[in-house]
């Protein structure tokens, strides 16, 4: 008995096996050398046009010397590389807006464009069309928009909203993020796509019970759809997580790449692309890469972990 | 049913598949072998607008046509994909042959990148004494010479003469000797000419500074060296001692300059503040032709086509006089270059000789938009000038030349980009702070360069 | 009981209030919403059809308009509907004059010339549209061959994609092994490294391969299944009932008939979905093409676009109209792919 159930197992293993082989010839072929590459250039300094300079931990160092004199006192001027932890502490600042503020939108977004409303394919494809729009072009357009002099934004704020001296968004050093986040939070309609479908998977047998039980709309909410969509809530914030730590083309094209007011849009990302494409600092570009992976991967970790305890599949194997 | 769907969209893939891998293979060219290809890499300055690529297509074909062992073939890549792909491509030992047309800090930043032409000058006993001075000048250096000139971009004030009618004001004078032409009597005129929504110039006390529809006066967006340059430090516009080991952001000129800028933004508002710059790219890109700016600072390079049609009468105009008496006229110069790692670099070498030869630098400049850098050409150019610029007076243009910056505001200090990118970050809090402090924070950015420089000094001793 | 039965009706009555208040309450907030979500695109489309000189001089107005202009001694001069001490009047405006005023005359009596305050007069504007810049933008490229190339790239990439990431995402999903959660884990963090260090090596590894250039760099990769949708897949494959395979495993049907019969057809919104996701990051990417993809007979639409926007000459209206002209197709696709989508899936027979 013992024996059959092991070659089940085994069978069973060897059929998921098969099934990503595809992905495991794409990734060793594709990826995984160009991965290695990077790490090796983390350990060097390498400026593309001539062979890297194997330099050990030095990269590294520049990072993290002088960190804990700086958490000591407080004093910029001991860490060797301040600009990397300002981009850092940009990259946080924005994703602790962004994150959250996206998914709640769009998954609030995908619950009212899946009521029964009139002219529902229409707001569906209105909704998803910034998602549709390519970045460059738009970018341009939210600059007009947000411009405190010329764009129309301000003005709306003044004379209806009565805001008596409304922010400089992008010129500001303090509104720059939140800017930012706004221009970001008007495509959302493309994680929205991600909630709906999910929505349709939702068996219609499960809101009959709920009716029959007599739940109202709000119970039927907590009890059926939201724990439903725990799986596409999970996908959206762990992409939303990676993706929002990589943030680079809109920052790029709305401060011309320079990450300013004062640094106040310098964010990881582009920080390390100005050490690799601007400063032919590529050695160092691909240590600051290494250390983003290793906070993502961790953060990510800790999202999977907790997700035993949230999100719910339907389908889900046991014993693992 | 269902299995029949599935079989056929599984057919579907691959044929789909089979036609993929077809299209590719016969997507390959075949290269003549027995021509060496000299390809011409574009894209880190001019030259990606799609009139210039049929123009630059065309020069090609001249060259293809009157040449059996070499062909030329321009690569346009877009402004902001130049870098990568110029870098991909040097990795991967497939360097172009030529780049450009670089300016003067392209070549600074990519410094170690590009082949001394010396030895080529010297092999064909190659004679410069055609090309104006400075243009040979520009991009040499004590270890490099970059390239044959190619052209000049002299700066000078754009005006609207509607703007100044409107005023009542007198246009600003052409004469270069003219030394009432100087920094106080641009900021008179500039502050005459800043107009808010209700037609209300900045020296009224009604002013609206907050809806200001037209400025007096301001400098091509450029950054902070070529914004400094003109106020006359020892260096011009260069930030560092000649040795390159101090940094010499602070100094006199420089802060002058600081206070000049954000005192014009901020208190006398005759120039842009970093929200009006982004309102006036906004709006039409064109802070001149758009009717933004009445009197403009800029190069050769803005003089396009679209200048005639402009809704006003314009004319172009001397810079002023510095606060020291002194007149410093920004200047760019390009010409193309050879990397260090591409392969034919004799073949190339023709293809520069070529480019700048004088039967066809008139014709290379004009896909560029600059001054030829012969001498010999000069009438031919001018006559050009005139056909294409009916309305301007074009002695200012050459001119300006005379007054050039040297050491210019983008040549080569080391790190070139590190070290632009602290001093560009002070010039935005010059345009965004109302409430900075530029002596304070000229002093801070000098320590900031100081360590870029110490850094780089320590790693190559 | 009657009363009971009335007070039942009529609060029934008020529930159908209810809900058909809230379901205009909905269509308010996405109608304001939608106003908000339209003004870049209107501004997008309305500067597509503008003059160039209009977006010089006049870029903040909606509409593409021009200048009302009539002739007079021998030049023509803009009319303005100006406010006199006598009236509203059609005049024209000379000139600008010092103090925010102009110079205004009216025609028909030339002698009587009023300087006014410029800012309280009314320009008049005729409606001035400028079809012309689509055919023009496509005949700034050769828009035919970037079209094939950009179709090719988007839709064979898209079946590879497809195939590939089912296949994976099914064995991530349905099939326990000691390994497959670390690879999962693995899988995903091949997204996690900033693709600008990548860059440089992953060009050289094509350039051995002699693909760069072509595009193959593009579409072959597309065949070995991706992170992001091999998850958005996996998610949705794990919301199905496990009861449903089991059925089918009692039939005698295979892992590779359940992926086909069962997982597939019930997955179908997450497969449209990655579908076009796909689509839109093939048809707009223009970052990979542009490093990969060396010479014009190569590029795609997006590329093509990329390369209007110059450093210092403005294109502004054949960057719109390109952009309006790629939305075209993604906007279709997504209207009419919603049938499929949003047929939902009714599991019928099946009880947890």
């Amino acid at each position: 008995m013992a024996r059959v159930s092991r070659s089940l197992a085994w069978r069973e293993a060897a059929a998921g096996y098969f099934f990503i082989v595809p992905w495991i010839i794409g990734f060793v072929v594709f990826t995984f050398g160009p991965m290695i590459a990077s790490l090796y250039y983390s350990f060097t300094e390498y400026n593309i046009i001539t062979p890297p300079k194997w330099v050990g931990l030095a990269n590294y160092m520049r990072i993290f010397s002088g960190l804990p004199e700086f958490v000591q006192t407080g004093d910029v001027r001991q860490l060797k590389d301040p600009i990397f932890w300002k981009s850092l502490q940009v990259t946080l600042y924005f994703a602790a807006l962004s994150l959250p503020l996206n998914l709640l939108c769009s998954f609030s977004l995908a619950i009212l464009l899946n009521q029964k409303i009139y002219g529902l394919r229409i707001w569906r494809t209105i909704y998803f069309l910034p998602s549709i729009i390519s970045g460059v072009a738009v970018t341009l357009l939210w600059l007009r928009i947000l411009n405190p002099r010329m764009g129309i934004l301000n003005p709306f704020l003044r004379d209806v909203l009565g805001i008596a001296n409304p922010p400089g968004w992008l010129q500001d050093p303090d509104w720059a993020i939140p800017a930012l986040v706004l221009m970001g939070l008007w495509g959302v309609g493309g994680s929205m796509i991600i909630y709906l479908a999910g929505l349709q998977g939702i068996p219609t047998d499960l809101y009959d019970a709920a009716h029959v039980d007599g739940a109202n709309r709000w119970q039927t909410f907590w009890s059926v759809t939201f724990p439903m969509m725990t799986p596409v809530l999970f996908y959206n914030l762990v992409l939303g997580l990676i993706g929002t730590f990589q943030y680079f083309t809109e920052v790029y094209v709305a401060t011309g790449g320079s990450g300013g007011p004062q640094r106040a849009t310098m964010f990881y990302n582009l920080y390390l692309y100005q050490n690799a494409f601007n400063y032919f600092e590529m050695g160092y570009a691909s240590t600051m890469a290494w250390i983003l992976f290793v906070i993502v991967l961790l953060l990510t970790t800790l999202i999977f972990r907790s997700s035993e305890a949230w999100v719910y599949y339907e389908g889900q194997l046991r014993g693992k | 049913m269902s299995s029949l769907r599935w079989r056929a969209t599984l057919l579907l893939l691959i044929c789909t598949l089979l036609l993929a891998a077809c299209s590719a293979t016969s997507s390959q060219p075949a290269a003549p072998v027995e021509k060496t290809k000299v390809i011409i890499f574009v894209g880190f300055g001019t030259g990606t607008d799609p009139d210039q690529v049929s123009a630059q297509e065309a020069l090609a074909k001249k060259f293809n046509d009157a040449h059996d062992n070499i062909t030329v073939e321009f690569m346009i890549v877009p402004h902001d994909q130049a870098t990568e792909r110029y870098l991909a491509m040097v990795a991967g030992d497939n360097a172009p042959q030529l780049v450009g047309p670089l300016g003067i800090s392209t070549v600074a930043q990519f410094f170690d990148q590009w082949e001394d032409v010396t030895p080529y000058i010297e092999k064909d006993g190659y004679d410069l004494s055609d090309f104006y001075g400075p243009s040979v000048t520009l991009n040499k250096y004590p270890t490099l010479n970059a390239g044959l000139p190619l052209g000049l971009y002299p700066s000078f004030l754009f005006y609207n003469k509607d703007a100044f009618d409107a005023a009542g004001l007198p246009y600003p004078s052409h004469d270069y000797n003219d030394k009432a032409w100087d920094i106080t009597a641009l900021e008179n005129v500039a502050t005459q000419l800043t107009l808010d929504a209700n037609g209300n110039n900045a020296t009224s006390a009604d002013f609206d500074a907050a809806n200001i529809k037209q400025w007096g006066y301001a400098d091509t967006w450029t950054d902070f060296r070529g914004q400094m340059t003109m106020f006359g430090a020892p260096n011009k516009g260069r930030p560092a001692s000649a040795d390159y080991k101090t940094a010499q952001v602070n100094s006199e000129e420089w802060k002058y300059g600081a206070k000049w800028l954000h005192s014009g933004v901020h208190e006398k508002h005759f120039m842009p503040d970093a929200a009006g710059q982004g309102a006036i790219d906004s709006a039409s890109g064109d802070p001149f032709g758009g009717g933004h700016v009445a009197m403009w600072y800029s190069h050769t390079w803005y003089m396009s086509e679209g200048l005639n049609g402009l809704p006003f009468k314009f004319d172009i105009a001397p810079l002023f006089y510095n606060q020291k008496g002194e007149r410093i006229a920004r200047v760019h110069a390009d010409l193309f270059t050879i990397p260090k790692n591409a392969k034919n670099k004799d073949a190339a070498w023709e293809v520069m000789k070529w480019l700048v030869a004088p039967e066809q630098i008139i014709d290379v400049c004009a896909v560029y938009g600059c001054l030829p850098a012969r001498k010999s050409v000069e009438e031919l150019f001018k006559a050009k000038l005139k056909e294409r610029f009916p309305t301007i007076d074009h002695g200012v243009i050459f001119q300006s030349i005379d007054y050039l910056d040297d050491p210019n505001h983008e040549s080569y200090v080391p790190e070139w980009s590190k070290v632009n990118d602290a001093l560009n970050n002070t010039l935005t809090t010059i345009y965004t702070e109302a409430g900075a402090d530029t002596d304070a924070l000229l002093d801070t950015t000098n320590q900031d360069v100081q360590t870029v420089l110490d850094e780089y000094w320590a790693k190559n001793p | 009981m009657a009363l009971l039965q009335h007070t039942w009706r009529r609060l029934q009555g008020s529930m159908r209030v209810i809900e058909m208040a809230a379901a205009g309450l909905t269509t308010l907030l996405l109608a304001a919403g939608a106003i908000v979500i339209m003004i870049p695109l209107a501004f997008m489309i309305s500067t597509s059809l503008k003059d160039p000189a209009q977006i010089r001089s006049d870029a903040n107005a909606l509409l593409p308009r021009t200048l009302v202009m009539q002739p007079y001694n021998g030049d023509t001069y803009p009319v303005y509907t100006v406010t006199t001490p006598t009236g509203t009047k059609t005049m024209l405006m000379l000139k600008k004059a010092p103090g925010g005023k102009a110079i205004f005359v009216d025609p028909q009596q030339p002698e009587t010339q009023l300087t006014l305050p410029l800012a309280a007069q009314q320009a008049q504007y005729t409606l001035d549209i400028h079809w012309e810049n689509y055919p023009d933008a496509m005949q700034a490229m050769p828009f035919v061959q970037y079209l094939i190339n950009t179709l090719l790239v988007t839709f064979v990439g898209m079946a590879g994609m497809l195939f590939s990431s089912s296949l994976v995402a099914y064995g991530f999903s349905r099939f326990r092994a000691r390994w497959l959660d670390l690879l999962f884990l693995v899988l995903l963090s091949t997204i996690m490294l900033p693709s600008q260090v990548r860059l440089i090596p992953i060009y050289v590894f094509f350039q051995e391969l002699g693909w760069v250039n072509t595009l193959l760099p593009l579409i072959v990769p597309q065949f070995f299944a991706n992170a992001y949708d091999v998850f958005l897949l996996r998610q949705f494959i794990m919301t199905i009932p496990l009861e449903l395979d089991d059925a089918a495993r009692i039939d005698g049907a295979n892992p590779l008939e359940i992926l086909l019969y069962i997982i597939l057809p019930q997955a179908r919104p997450a497969l449209v979905s990655v579908a076009i996701f796909h689509f839109l990051y093939a048809w707009n990417d223009f970052y990979e093409p542009l490093i990969f993809l060396h010479t014009k007979d190569q590029w795609t639409l997006a590329v093509g676009l990329q390369t209007f926007d110059s450093l210092y000459t403005i294109n502004t209206h054949l960057i719109m109209a390109v952009s309006v002209l790629m939305i075209v197709p993604p906007i279709v696709l997504f209207f009419l792919a919603q049938r499929i989508f949003t047929q939902g899936v009714v599991f019928s027979g099946v009880k947890g």
